[in-house]
């Protein structure tokens, strides 16, 4: 009986914590359907009047949303896809190409683990406008490319690795390159998944960097399009529900998929916790 | 079997190109820029001495970003940790519905950091916003949150340390799971209560963690900028300019470089000698198995 009546305050508990975190998106969705009017009208409403649906539609045709959504999951993919792919290769190198100078290389990239990114973006800006590559995505993605969040996420799960397997394959005769696809990438899924999710979310939420080096208006990241949005909309006071209906755009995409591999996110975290 | 060199080459080189373009060699041009009066649009440069230094430390505007800057951090780390490790342990143990709570929390940490911010500016503003009418509900004075500088970064904090927990919980989960249960157990026997459990048993055991997470935030709350940006753009009257905020400021709105670099590389010096002093804490306090 009295653990039965602790449980229900346990959950009561979280139900209470659970409203807290979510409830600036039920916000976000409820502003959404609101009109003008209903904002500013007293006695004072959280739920909006009706659901019209149809509206909604017809102001994210207005929002011009697509090309900032494009952009961003463009960048998120391909950013990822080939950071993963060189870091791989790096780390495979300081794990399995035991050397000297593997050693020194590994030191200099630790050193810069703990840095700011953000104290170097006067000079790389300079670096990135003398390669050509300023204002284009190219550019942005190239500027990202050393990951070493990713290095360290890798190396740990390759130290974690039985040897015998890259050592078996070496004495086949296979090459590096048929070990990294054949042996590596298979062994290690679970911590490449875990990054490509974690680096993804990271590039498609960026916000300074990309402000900084974007310029043109059609190469704009998802963040940079909203804040340009609100920006606007404040000289004639904020049109919330149109805000929120953008808000709602920028986050949609990675809502979903978080849902669809919050297996990695949640498993991928919390194993890795431990060996740090 | 000894590795070819030009093998090492060819497989850390595509990492190493875009990490000294972007990376180290900035760090040392912005280390050289902070010594001259560079305007971006000139061609050529005076080199200037410590003059930068020299006037960023008489200038109340650093002084008070410094300020700022601690202030967030100590504000934001604080509750992240405290409730993260409140979460985690109530969460650890699996039960029916802790994985949706776990996601739930976890939510905040991984939506962009402008659109959320867009939505907790309306529930801040002081006239319709959410806030003071749940305030009103329980007759509480309504307060100007973003508006006023008295309370603005107090505002920006709530809002952090709502976006943040959930990673520092579900790191604290996977530390948790990785206690032995059966330490517990002998602790249970020898007569001890929960609370002293959690303080000689789970503390020491977890501590590692502890350690890593104040340093990731700490790190990550001395180069705050997103929200900052959205929610007050440094004001009002200067009440939420941070170090990067400042950086920004100088760099791209009043192209003045040499002072820009010159905040940048005291970020870098607090980060390091930060970094090392965690280092030695952690040898003397911190217990890894």
């Amino acid at each position: 009986m009295k653990k039965n009546l602790l449980k229900g305050i346990k959950h009561l508990f979280l139900i209470f914590v659970s409203m807290v975190f979510a409830f600036p998106f039920v916000w976000m969705i409820f502003g959404m359907f609101k009109t003008n009017n209903e904002i500013w009208q007293e006695p004072y409403k959280m739920l909006p009047d009706h659901f019209n649906f149809g509206e909604v539609f017809a102001n994210l045709g207005a929002l011009h949303f697509e090309t900032y959504a494009f952009n961003s999951i463009f960048v998120g993919i391909v950013g990822s896809i080939l950071m993963i792919f060189i870091a791989l290769m790096f780390s495979y190198a300081i794990v399995f190409m035991d050397s000297k100078g593997m050693k020194i290389l590994f030191w200099i990239v630790l050193g810069t683990y703990m840095l700011p990114s953000a104290v170097t973006y006067v000079p790389a800006f300079v670096i990135l406008a003398k390669l050509k590559l300023s204002d284009t995505l190219t550019g942005l993605i190239f500027s990202n490319l050393a990951s070493v969040f990713a290095v360290f996420w890798l190396r740990q799960s390759l130290l974690k690795m039985d040897r015998s397997y890259v050592e078996a394959a070496r004495i086949d005769g296979a090459s590096h390159m048929e070990i990294m696809r054949h042996v590596i990438f298979p062994l290690n899924k679970s911590a490449i998944y875990t990054v490509f999710v974690l680096t993804f979310v990271q590039q498609y939420n960026s916000y300074m960097w990309p402000s900084i080096m974007l310029k043109s208006q059609e190469k704009y990241l998802i963040s940079q399009g909203l804040r340009q949005f609100f920006i606007q909309d404040g000289a004639y006071g904020m049109n919330w529900s149109q805000i929120m209906l953008a808000s709602t755009v920028a986050i949609l995409p990675i809502i979903v998929i978080f849902i669809l591999t919050q297996k990695w996110f949640l498993t991928g975290i919390k194993e890795e916790s431990g060996s740090k | 079997m000894k590795p070819k060199p030009i093998i090492q080459i060819s497989y850390t080189i595509l990492f190493m190109i875009p990490l000294l373009l972007f990376w180290i060699i900035p760090l040392m041009m912005a280390f050289g820029i902070s010594f001259t009066d560079w305007d971006y649009i000139s061609p050529s440069s005076n080199f200037v001495g410590m003059d930068n230094y020299r006037y960023i430390f008489e200038d109340a505007d650093f002084m008070r970003a410094l300020w700022n800057t601690l202030i967030f951090a100590i504000g934001s780390i604080l509750p992240t940790m405290m409730i993260g490790l409140g979460l985690a342990l109530i969460l650890y143990k699996n039960f029916k519905g802790c994985r949706l709570y776990q996601l739930v929390v976890f939510s905040p940490w991984i939506t962009p950091t402008v659109a959320v911010s867009l939505v907790w500016s309306w529930i801040f503003e002081p006239e319709r916003g959410l806030l003071n009418h749940f305030l009103g509900m329980l007759s509480i004075a309504p307060l100007e949150w973003l508006k006023s500088s008295d309370t603005a970064m107090f505002a920006v904090i709530i809002f952090t340390v709502w976006k943040s927990v959930g990673w520092t919980m579900l790191f604290y989960l996977g530390a948790l799971e990785k206690v032995p249960e059966s330490t517990y157990e002998a602790a249970t026997l020898d007569g001890c209560n929960a609370f002293s459990k959690f303080l000689h048993i789970t503390l020491p055991l977890i501590s590692p963690t502890t350690f890593f997470l104040g340093i990731i935030n700490l790190i990550a709350s001395i180069q705050v900028y997103d929200q900052i940006q959205i929610m007050t753009q440094g004001g009002p009257g200067g009440s939420t300019t941070t170090l990067l905020y400042l950086y920004y400021q100088k760099a791209f709105q009043n192209f003045n470089m040499g002072e820009a670099n010159a905040v940048a590389m005291i970020m870098l010096v607090i980060i390091v000698f930060l970094s090392l002093i965690s280092t030695w804490l952690s040898k003397t306090h911190v217990h890894y198995d």
